[in-house]
């Protein structure tokens, strides 16, 4: 216990005195969540709401797949995206392994499954009736996926959160990929394993603190954003 | 002036879902300034046809035509969690409605079903009579050629029917437009159709005025449908009864006792076994009991010639339950 508090008290001055290298893994960590959230959704958010909605066969073996790529285990991508990105491989001529660049694309990897999977399975609990309706009176492809997106805004936002929690706390892909290299490609979670490995716990403990008010500011924020989604129908039951 | 050429029409129309055939050689057209009823029992087809004429369900056979846009309100009201008005300017949206125009059709269709109210309302709010109203205030907004209504009075209880009933039947009728409503109530029929389609089993087997169909039905299937629940079978012929047609009379030709009787708020709806079938009617207080003898007299009923083996007949058309006015 008392390892923990002197451990803290070294670490808090690290937060407060501004560490210029400390505030390059902050900003560097936002880079990547907000790039990495950004691109998954840009890119799952069509494939959630085509699994969603869609009507085409092998959509539930679609889904089953989206489902189960929830389980991936970060290491696993990190190993496979290696292998392919490596000086040898198919992609090796990218030249991506041990860049920023690669962290990116590693953590977009990562949080896609969840955009994808959580915004599938938001927009099929949606009210069957409602979609089809809007078909009926002519909504076109982009009006019903509009429509869809706004009627299950809870739960997409419940993606967005997952996926920027995946992109905030992920280190295993990030460190086989982009190797980890102190003051180029660290993220806040990273830097911590890499302050850890070092014998530095000061350092790794005010990196943690600053990650964990980091994960604690965005996702409140999205959080509020969500509860706003359900204003109406809390405002109904307080009422009731 | 009811104009001459139809604006829906459908030829020999069969619908499968999946491989089974749920319509049956169905042929009929709608024309402009006409509301017409489909009435049939829970899984007849209705739905489906309307889905079908609406061009949601592809045609197995036959064909459909349509000159002018079709609108369908779906059986379930579902709304977008948003304002009653923004409901409706959403579905002008998709209709393709300018978005000048949006906001002033929507708030006027709403005070033609008398929802002008709700507007401001967001639809998280609303009870089940409401939804409906802004359903259908939804489906008038975007003023169709043919207008296709799924069971717009399902589910609410009687009062709230009663009113949205009254306020649909001045909203609905339009010189310009052809309305096929399905219905599950013969009474919401009366009310609001020129026509009535009955539909049996996935074929229509009757069409005409409400009053002429209820007056002479065609068929003993659909005089069965329409509520004529008294048989009686004298070998030659089989005559079918509503218990309006049967009147308790001292002095009346037939003779039979009570088998049932069961409590309605205004009388007593009796169960009377005759030697030659069953009769139904509503008598008033004070009623004769279980097992009394009456007489009776009929005023009107159906008669329709053998083969009708009151027994077959029974059989193939159970008359409604005894407790069902």
């Amino acid at each position: 216990m008392r390892l923990i508090w002197d451990e803290l008290g070294k670490a808090l001055p690290l937060i407060f005195h501004g560490n210029p290298q400390l505030l390059a893994v902050i900003w560097f960590t936002l880079q990547v969540a907000g790039v990495a959230t950004a691109a998954a959704c840009v890119i799952g958010l069509p494939i959630g709401l085509a699994l969603g909605l869609g009507r085409f066969r092998g959509r539930n073996v679609c889904r089953a797949l989206a489902n189960a790529s929830l389980a991936l285990p970060p290491v696993l991508v990190g190993v496979f995206l290696f292998v392919l990105f490596s000086p040898p491989a198919p992609l090796g001529f990218m030249h991506l392994i041990y860049t920023r660049r690669v962290v990116f694309i590693a953590q977009t990897i990562l949080a896609l499954p969840y955009v994808v999977a959580l915004s599938a399975a938001a927009v099929q609990a949606l009210p069957p009736g409602l979609l089809s309706q809007a078909r009926l009176l002519g909504a076109g492809r982009l009006q019903l996926w509009a429509l869809a997106l706004r009627e299950a805004r809870i739960g997409v936002i419940a993606a967005v959160i997952a996926a920027l929690g995946t992109s905030l706390s992920e280190v295993a892909a990030v460190t086989i990929l982009g190797g980890n290299i102190y003051g180029y490609n660290q993220t806040l979670a990273s830097a911590t394993l890499y302050e850890v490995g070092g014998g530095y716990y000061a350092d790794a403990v005010a990196i943690a603190i600053v990650l964990i008010a980091m994960i604690l500011v965005l996702m409140g924020g999205l959080g509020v954003l969500q509860q706003q989604g359900n204003g109406i129908r809390m405002r109904f039951r307080s009422a009731a | 002036m009811i104009d001459p050429s139809p604006l829906l029409r459908c030829e020999h129309l069969t619908v499968r879902r999946g491989r089974r055939e749920v319509i049956r050689d169905v042929s009929a057209e709608f024309r402009a300034g006409e509301i017409v009823a489909l009435l049939g029992p829970n899984g007849a087809g209705k739905s489906t046809l309307l889905d079908a004429l609406a061009g949601a369900l592809p045609a197995a056979g036959g064909r459909v035509e349509r000159h002018g846009r079709v609108a369908i309100a779906l059986q379930s009201p579902d709304l977008a969690r948003r304002s009653v008005l923004s409901n409706v300017v959403l579905a002008l949206a998709w209709w393709g409605v300018p978005r000048s125009e949006r906001a002033t059709r929507a708030r006027e269709a709403l005070r033609a079903i008398a929802a002008e109210h709700l507007a401001a309302r967001p639809a998280a709010t609303l009870s089940g009579g409401e939804r409906r109203r802004v359903h259908l205030a939804r489906a008038i907004a975007v003023r169709p050629d043919v207008l296709l209504l799924d069971e717009p009075f399902a589910g609410l209880d009687a009062e709230v029917r009663a009113s949205l009933l009254e306020d649909a039947l001045s909203a609905l009728r339009s010189s310009a437009r052809a309305t096929l409503v399905v219905v599950h109530d013969r009474a919401e029929a009366w009310a609001l159709a020129d026509r009535l389609l009955i539909m049996l089993d996935g074929r229509l087997v009757a069409s005409g005025p409400p009053r002429e169909l209820l007056e002479r039905p065609p068929s003993v299937e659909v005089a069965r449908f329409l509520g004529f629940d008294g048989m009686l079978d004298d070998g030659r012929e089989v005559v079918l009864t509503r218990p309006v047609h049967v009147v308790l009379d001292a002095r009346g030709p037939l003779a039979g006792r009570v088998a049932r009787a069961i409590p309605l708020e205004d009388g007593v709806r009796l169960e009377l076994e005759l030697d030659q079938g069953r009769l139904y009617t509503v008598a008033s207080l004070p009623a004769p009991q279980p097992g009394e003898p009456v007489r009776v007299r009929l005023d009107g009923g159906v008669r329709f010639p053998a083969p009708h083996r009151a027994e077959a007949v029974e059989r193939q058309f159970p008359a409604g339950n005894l407790g069902t006015p």
